[in-house]
């Protein structure tokens, strides 16, 4: 039989909770509360003219295509900023798989390192 | 969990929230106003009266809701909504004007990082959908602000569960174990250090959370035409106008609840009435100053920053300042409580 009891229950991730269906509701009226405040506002506008154009500053529209950003370029900002970050790395993936082997080493000795000593200090302390 | 229950608990959510939008709204406009008579001052201009921001949401609900015609107009007329609604949603898991939250057991503070991101989300997907080049320019601007500080962000975060639940707290992420557990009354002197760092890159964060200057580049107005809000008008960019409000009282107190959760009826011995009159008028007074501090002079003082620069600020000067103050608080924890104050003055050769 359908109960309504695990729809109610608060979710527990051992450190974390949250109860969804009381955000649901509380989603709803907090959308009802906006929609009827938004419906105070005027609702037409001139379709079809010189209002509806995008605003380019008086500059002419070119192809969509052109003016649109590319997925590359998606990150961009993320990508100037941290430049030196991407070289280094780009420089490590020569595709030589020798060189990723010796990074795999490289790696396990440091985590070997970084594991002992900590273990070691915790120890001490 | 009977009927009865059932309902009483869905009329606490429905007259809650409605009381918490209105209560978002209304003081949200009022800080936007006090934001901006201030910032004039400090500019040495008179600056609009403090009832300014509700005179521009009526005239905005009076000016025409232009959708452009690129656009997609479901989702254009759909974002604004989601980000005011996303907004409100968070007080209820907030302590506001020194009470508990509303629904203490039923979020943490997980929760409220997560819904901090819609607003910011709505507004990029508002800006792709309207087909403009300067709105989209501006969407991709703030989705890379957004990655850009939720870095310090989660490391604040942690390091303050982190430090409660090594006090023996429970629920750390509770806002209420939080609010009930202030750190500055569980560190020591390097702790005290680490978090006066964290409350400082805080701070810091609170202006690109808001898209305040100088971490405003998705909006620039004087460079691209308000970015990805150049296509709004109306109504819907009321909605977005609010929901700037209400973040910007949500932000505040959420910083003030895990830095300065104290409340004065305490120090008075008040009770009842006077006491919720004195806890609320110096909740007001703290989300005022928390305001002034991490908006008003932050973006009276500084240009704005190109979006490479913002990301580099937050990922590399903010990370690292964030990290010291958890290895603050960690070393804080382990040396300082192992060995206290003496060795270590003595090791350093002050004593």
């Amino acid at each position: 039989m359908f109960t309504l009891e695990p729809l109610l229950e608060t979710f527990q991730t051992g450190s974390g909770f949250w109860s969804p269906i009381i955000w649901i509701v509380a989603i709803i009226v907090a959308f009802l509360v906006a929609v009827i405040l938004r419906g105070f506002g005027k609702k037409e506008y001139k379709e079809k003219t010189g209002q509806t154009q995008a605003f380019l500053s008086g500059n002419p529209e070119y192809e969509k295509e052109q003016m649109h950003i590319k997925g590359s370029n998606l990150y961009w900002g993320f990508t100037e900023s941290l430049e030196w970050v991407f070289d280094a790395l780009k420089k490590m993936h020569t595709g030589n798989v020798s060189d990723y082997a010796l990074w795999f080493v490289i790696v396990v000795a440091i985590l070997f390192i970084v594991l002992i000593t900590g273990e070691n200090l915790m120890g001490a302390i | 969990m009977d009927f009865l229950q059932i309902s009483q608990t869905g009329l606490t959510v429905i007259i809650g929230t409605i009381a918490l939008a209105l209560f978002g709204i209304f003081f949200g406009l009022v800080y936007k106003g006090i934001d901006r008579k201030l910032s004039a001052h400090m500019q040495g201009r008179i600056g609009p009266p403090i009832r300014q921001p509700f005179r521009d949401v009526v005239k905005l609900f009076t000016k025409e809701n232009i959708v452009p015609e690129n656009a997609i107009p479901w989702i254009f007329n759909l974002v604004p909504l989601v980000g005011l609604v996303a907004t409100i949603s968070i007080l209820l898991y907030l302590p506001l004007g020194g009470f508990q939250p509303l629904f203490p057991g039923k979020g943490d503070l997980i929760l409220i990082l997560y819904l901090l991101i819609i607003p910011s989300l709505a507004m990029v997907i508002g800006g792709f959908s309207s087909g403009s080049p300067y709105a989209t320019i501006g969407a991709q601007r703030e989705m890379a602000t957004m990655i850009a500080y939720e870095f310090p962000l989660a490391i604040i975060i942690i390091t303050i569960a982190w430090r409660l639940s090594i006090q023996g707290v429970t629920n750390v992420f509770a806002l209420s174990s939080i609010a009930a557990t202030p750190v500055w009354n569980i560190a020591g002197p390097l702790g005290f250090i680490g978090f006066i760092i964290l409350l400082l890159v805080l701070v810091i964060i609170t202006p690109a959370e808001l898209s305040k200057i100088p971490f405003d580049s998705p909006e620039a107005e004087t460079e691209i035409a308000g970015g990805l809000l150049t296509e709004y008008s109306g109504r819907n960019l009321a909605m977005f106008y609010l929901t700037d409000g209400v973040k910007t009282v949500a932000m505040a107190s959420l910083i003030i609840a895990l830095f300065f959760p104290y409340n004065l009826s305490p120090l008075f011995g008040l009770e009842s009435y006077p006491a919720f009159a004195v806890d609320i008028a110096f909740y007001l007074a703290k989300v005022f100053l928390v305001i002034l501090f991490s908006v008003t002079l932050i973006r009276v003082s500084v240009a704005r920053l190109k979006i490479d620069q913002i990301v580099y600020t937050y990922w590399v000067p903010l990370t690292l300042l964030s990290l010291v103050g958890l290895i603050c608080i960690m070393w804080d924890q382990t040396i300082m409580a192992n060995f206290g104050l003496q060795p270590v003055f003595e090791m350093l050769g002050i004593v």
